[in-house]
This record gives C-alpha cells, sequence and structure tokens, in this order.
C-alpha cells in the first residue's frame, strides 16, 4: 500500500512538473502594418494556427517534453531596420527560445545578419529571391522552389510545350517582378519564343486598358502578366473587357489569393500562375488537412503560396525541434541535416536551398489551384484557357 | 494609331476621370473650405470600400444602395472629426500656413488610426466581391457594367455638387467661404455650421467613393493612401478649392494616364503625370483653373 501511494505521489509530482513547465517562447516580427502587411496576413494565420494546434495537442515536444507554445511578436511595419531591432530585441531582451520568420524576401535578408551573429537558426519560408542565395549557410534556410532563374526554364519549357511561338510580356516595376522579368526575357529566348511586346507599368497603376489594347495589336500566343495582387486584378478585368482571347495567360501574383476567386469565380480558370503547393496531391495527406483547418479557423481559404510556406516553416521547426531540443547547434545540425515531412512535401537542405522541391507552375482549374508543370509533380493536365465568362 | 481614337481608350479615361473627380472633390471642399489638409482622406474611401463590401457580402445588398448608407455614415463621421479635432486645429492656428501644418499632423494621426483599427478588426487580408461584372457592347467596343456605373454615379454626384453650389443657399454660403472667410462671417453667414457641413459632405463624398471604388478593385485597410496621392495631384492640376477646376484636373490626369500609356509606354505613367504636376507648379502654380487670389 505504501508503495502504491508512493508511486501516486511520484506520478502526481511528474504531471505537475510538466503542467508547469515553462512555455516555448518562440519570437518573430509582423509586418502588421506598412507596405506588406496585406500580404503578411496569411502568414501570421498559418503561424496561429500552428499554435493552436500544437498547443491543443498537449504542447511542442521539446526533445520528448510537452511545453506550451507561446509567441512573442512586434509590428515590424514592413520596415527591414526595424525588423533588425526586433529579432535582435527577441534574442537579447525577451531570451526567446526560438524564432520564426518575417515576412518577404527583403526582411529575410535583412535579419539574417543579427541571427548569424547570435548563431540563432530560422527556417524562413516567404522569400525567393536569387540574393538569397548568396547568404552564408549556417543559420537560415528556404523551403520554397520559386526562385525567379528556376522559375523561368521551368515556364519556358512549358509554353514550348503548349506550342507557344511568341508572347507578350507586362510587368510591374517591383522587385520580385522585376528580377522574374530579368530571368525570363532570356529563357523565352533560349526556347526559341519570340517576345513581341515588353513593357513595364508602375504599382501605382490604375487602369491598363491601353497597354492591354498594345498587348492584343501585337498578337501573341500568349500572354505574360507579371503583377502583383492589386494590379492582377486590373489585368484580368481588362483583359476580360477588350476581349483578350490567348488560351495560355500567366497571371504572377495574384491568382493564388481567396480575394481572387471571390472576384472573378470561373473566368480566372485556366489562368497559369506560380506556385508549388496545392491540397489536391494526394501524395501530401496532411496538404489537405491543412486547407480545411485553415478555414475553419479563418474563415477564409489560405492562399497558395504564403500560408502553406508559413506552416511548413513552422512544421520543420516543430520536427526539428522534438529531435534536438532548443539548443541551438544541435537544432542548426538537425535543420540541416534531416528530411521533414511537411504539408509541401518532403524537405532536405543543401546549403539554404530546399532541394526536395522541384520548381513548378499551377494553373487556376475548377476554382482551386492545381500543379500542372512538370510532368512528373503535376495533380492535373495544363489546359487551354477557356474564352472569358 | 487607330487606338487613339477608339472608343475603348476613351471609356477608360472617362471612368478614370469619374473616379478620380469624386475621389477629389471631398478633398478639395475640405481644403477650399477650411485649408485643412485632409490626409485621411483615402482612409475615409477606405472605410466606404469596407461598408460596400459588408454590406454586399452579409445581406446582398449591392453598393449602388449602401453608397447612401456610406453618404450618411461617413458624413456623420465627418462632422464628429470635424467638432472634436479640427475644428480646436482651426482655433488654435493664427496663420494659414500653421493651420495646414496642424490638420496636416492631426489628420496623418486619424489616418493611421483608422488603418490599423481596420487591420485589427478584419485583418488586412484583401478582400471583394462580384458586381455588375457583365459586359456590355457598345458600338464597336465592350466595357464592364460596372464601370459604366462608376462613371454615371460618378459624374452625376459631381455635377450635383456642383449645382448644390450655384444654386442651393447652404451651397452659395459654403462658396463664400471659400472665396471670402471674413466677408462671409459679416454678412451673417454662419461660419461653423457652414464648415461642418462642408467637412460631413467632404468625408460622405469620399465614402461613397470607396463605394464605388469597392465594384473595381479589392479593399483592404491600406487601399486609401495612392487615392490620396491621386486626390491631392488632382486638386493642385485644378487649383486648390477650384470645385469645378478639380473635375478639370481629374479629366487631365485620366486623359495623361490613358492617352500618355497609349502614346508612349506604360512604364512612362508615373514620369508623365508627375511632369505635367511639377510643370503645373512651376508655371501655374495656383492649378491650371485656380485663381491666384484663392490661394494665400
Amino acid at each position: 500500500m505504501k508503495k502504491l501511494l508512493t508511486a501516486i505521489a511520484a506520478a502526481l509530482a511528474g504531471s505537475i512538473a510538466a503542467e508547469a513547465a515553462e512555455p516555448v517562447k518562440i519570437g518573430f516580427s509582423e509586418s502588421k502594418t506598412g507596405l506588406f502587411a496585406q500580404a503578411a496576413t496569411s502568414q501570421y494565420q498559418s503561424y496561429n494556427l500552428w499554435r493552436e494546434q500544437v498547443n491543443a495537442a498537449g504542447g511542442l515536444d521539446v526533445a520528448g517534453t510537452r511545453r506550451m507554445v507561446e509567441f512573442v511578436s512586434y509590428d515590424d511595419q514592413s520596415n527591414p531596420g526595424k525588423a533588425v531591432q526586433i529579432y535582435e530585441k527577441l534574442i537579447t531582451d525577451d531570451k526567446v527560445d526560438l524564432l520564426l520568420a518575417p515576412w518577404g524576401t527583403s526582411l529575410h535578408l535583412a535579419i539574417a545578419g543579427v541571427i548569424e551573429r547570435y548563431k540563432f537558426p530560422v527556417v524562413g519560408n516567404t522569400a525567393a529571391s536569387v540574393q538569397l542565395r548568396k547568404l552564408k549557410a549556417g543559420n537560415i534556410w528556404f523551403p520554397t522552389s520559386l526562385f525567379p532563374d528556376r522559375q523561368s526554364e521551368v515556364l519556358a519549357a512549358l509554353l514550348k510545350d503548349r506550342g507557344v511561338s511568341s508572347a507578350a510580356l507586362v510587368t510591374n516595376q517591383l522587385p520580385y517582378t522585376q528580377e522574374n522579368k530579368s530571368f525570363v526575357v532570356p529563357a523565352l529566348k533560349k526556347a526559341g519564343i519570340e517576345l513581341v511586346l515588353n513593357e513595364d507599368y508602375p504599382p501605382d497603376v490604375k487602369d491598363l486598358t491601353a497597354l492591354l489594347n498594345k498587348v492584343k495589336n501585337a498578337k501573341p500566343d500568349a500572354v505574360l502578366a507579371y503583377t502583383y495582387p492589386a494590379d492582377a486584378v486590373l489585368y484580368m478585368k481588362g483583359a476580360r473587357e477588350i476581349g483578350l482571347d490567348q488560351q495560355t495567360q500567366v497571371v504572377l501574383l495574384g491568382p493564388q489569393y481567396d480575394f481572387f476567386g471571390k472576384i472573378f469565380g470561373p473566368a480566372r480558370n485556366g489562368i497559369l500562375t506560380m506556385g508549388h503547393w496545392t491540397p489536391a496531391r494526394k501524395d501530401w495527406p496532411s496538404a489537405r488537412a491543412f486547407a480545411d483547418a485553415f478555414k475553419a479557423r479563418w474563415k477564409t481559404d489560405p492562399d497558395f503560396l504564403d500560408a502553406p510556406l508559413a506552416y511548413v516553416s513552422a512544421e520543420i521547426l516543430q520536427q526539428a525541434v522534438a529531435r534536438a531540443g532548443l539548443d541551438k547547434d544541435r537544432l542548426r545540425e538537425t535543420v540541416a541535416g534531416t528530411t521533414f515531412a511537411t504539408i509541401n512535401g518532403p524537405v532536405r537542405f543543401e546549403g539554404v536551398m530546399n532541394v526536395a522541391l522541384p520548381t513548378m507552375i499551377s494553373q487556376i482549374q475548377g476554382g482551386t489551384q492545381h500543379i500542372v508543370w512538370p510532368p512528373r509533380e503535376r495533380t492535373a493536365e495544363a489546359i487551354a484557357k477557356p474564352a472569358w465568362k | 494609331m487607330a487606338d487613339l481614337l477608339s472608343g475603348q481608350l476613351l471609356i477608360a479615361a472617362l471612368v478614370l476621370a469619374g473616379i478620380y473627380g469624386l475621389v477629389a472633390l471631398g478633398l478639395n471642399l475640405i481644403y477650399g473650405t477650411m485649408r485643412l489638409l485632409n490626409v485621411a482622406h483615402g482612409e475615409i474611401l477606405m472605410l466606404g470600400g469596407y461598408l460596400a463590401y459588408w454590406c454586399f457580402t452579409l445581406t446582398g445588398v449591392g453598393p449602388i444602395w449602401s453608397m447612401f448608407l456610406a453618404l450618411v455614415l461617413a458624413g456623420g463621421f465627418g462632422a464628429v472629426v470635424y467638432r472634436t479635432l479640427c475644428r480646436r486645429v482651426l482655433r488654435s492656428a493664427r496663420l494659414i500656413e500653421q493651420i495646414e501644418a496642424n490638420s496636416l499632423l492631426v489628420l496623418f494621426g486619424v489616418s493611421i488610426i483608422l488603418q490599423n483599427a481596420i487591420a485589427l478588426s478584419f485583418t488586412a487580408t484583401a478582400r471583394a466581391y462580384p458586381y455588375l461584372d457583365d459586359i456590355v457592347r457598345i458600338g464597336g467596343f465592350q466595357v464592364t457594367a460596372d464601370r459604366l456605373v462608376v462613371l454615371g454615379i460618378g459624374l452625376a454626384l459631381c455635377f450635383a455638387v456642383i449645382l448644390f453650389f450655384r444654386f442651393s443657399g447652404t451651397g452659395l454660403a459654403i462658396r463664400a467661404l471659400i472665396e471670402q472667410p471674413d466677408a462671409a462671417h459679416l454678412v451673417g453667414v454662419d461660419v461653423e455650421r457652414m464648415r461642418t457641413i462642408a467637412f460631413a459632405l467632404g468625408f460622405g463624398i469620399a465614402g461613397v467613393a470607396g463605394c464605388l471604388i469597392s465594384m473595381l478593385e479589392q479593399v483592404s485597410p491600406f487601399m486609401g493612401f495612392p487615392f490620396t496621392i491621386a486626390a491631392f495631384i488632382v486638386i493642385i492640376l485644378g487649383g486648390l478649392g477650384n470645385i469645378a477646376g478639380g473635375l478639370a484636373g481629374a479629366a487631365v490626369l485620366a486623359l495623361i494616364e490613358v492617352y500618355g500609356v497609349a502614346l508612349t509606354s506604360a512604364s512612362m505613367r508615373s514620369i508623365l503625370i508627375y511632369g505635367v504636376f511639377i510643370a503645373i507648379l512651376v508655371w501655374r502654380p495656383q492649378g491650371l483653373f485656380g485663381r491666384r487670389s484663392v490661394v494665400r
């Protein structure tokens, strides 16, 4: 009897100790205001969905011990300088246990110096610039495969496969679209696709009618609209209005977002776009679960870019911490040397890059986004864009 | 070249002129009567956009109807902002320059608060809804119905405001306040009342503009700023405080944007707009249609 009581007391003490275990503090900066605020929302939503799921399951597995997750975050005002200060504060003052990434290429680049100085590993997410490859490998990694050079080559291959021999390119003058343009122009040339029109437009444009008229008159086989989300709406409305009837139309940034579907509904079917994630992939079983959980939590569908990438980075961190605990050196080694199972398939890093995920092109079909290229990765065959509805 | 004469470009320019004209109208009214620089103008437009979005999404009421609600609510909000904040600015400033600088700071604060309040309430996610997006064929070109509606309502509202200022007692009193504030006071114009009405009207029109623009593009907490900038360009082109001149300024801006791009390149758009803007500031600082006496 005495032994039994002792055993119960020991078990109770153990469970109390587990409950009383300090929460794991995870820090990051959010672009709550400023230029990126609109785009950064889904990253924040994915982080929070992940935190709630982890806590509901009993906490984060820290090398065998379950601990609740607590976020420490500050608004970086979409300002890289501010993000640097915030990450410094998170590390030195808040003394967070782990870090998640800020939003966008410029902020990832900005914080690279701080995390290198403190040797604090961070799994990046919403950043895709060729410049990122120049970062020193060690404390930062990028799960995406949407790097402009590779994306341009893959797109040119798809266009060639679809029998495209001429294209018109209209490009927003913002960094990501310009970087893509700088790679797609030679890629098209290499693929033997003639560029019959190549014009830039400023980000604050309010009407694209005149430019799209020029595209119509140039009679290309394919139209490449290198947009950001706001002007993607202008492109779609203008193209539909003037009757741009090309069966191959690429809209770079915009179709991935929930609001785009709400405006255009079936009219967006057949639009090609960038993206390497879809809940339609049967070999990524957790992708559908993530999409459903996101919708249930936030009453909106996740976008096909930032929301899954943010979640993937949290999944990687979660699996790495389960193996390595919170020790930074062990964590770094684990992230760099492990293959992770995520909602976007396996992730394995070589240097700063994820080498397990090929670059892909997606297309809106039947109200969702499918991967259509390369063939071995696709969830649906690319279709000719139907006439505007 | 034949494209330049096509109805497609003309209708695009007219729609854009209608939007710019309407957005600038409210800003001009407030600046004209009180010399208050309402940099929160775009945020009032944004509130109108959200109102239209929620009305449509939750109740199915389209922006053509919700714009009346926007007129009343944004107008009421304008009256409150005037009475609580801007009246103090007017009372405490002795020089016009001080009024402009002080109002700029106060209303900049208002704009930040509104942006963040909406971002906190509804998140910064862009929102949109489809409304009147059927294609209408007119002669040799086609246009979506929503753009025609925006054009129609925008122009109707602009002309209604011009008629209001020309023929109604209140409108005439506000004009008197714009042109001769001291004399208006001497001849018995109730300055406070007229200023409140002008402020409410300025906000109300911005709210309506937001409802209309929500038909054409997505709404987000940060959508307002580019419209504030466009509105400032328009009213400077047309002449600060000159209501009809503002409409002409809107037409000039829209023509540059559409035909300038057609004649040159889309990448020239900002260079053309700001080039003309700077040229006018240098050679005709009172604006294309402004009188020197208006800008003091």
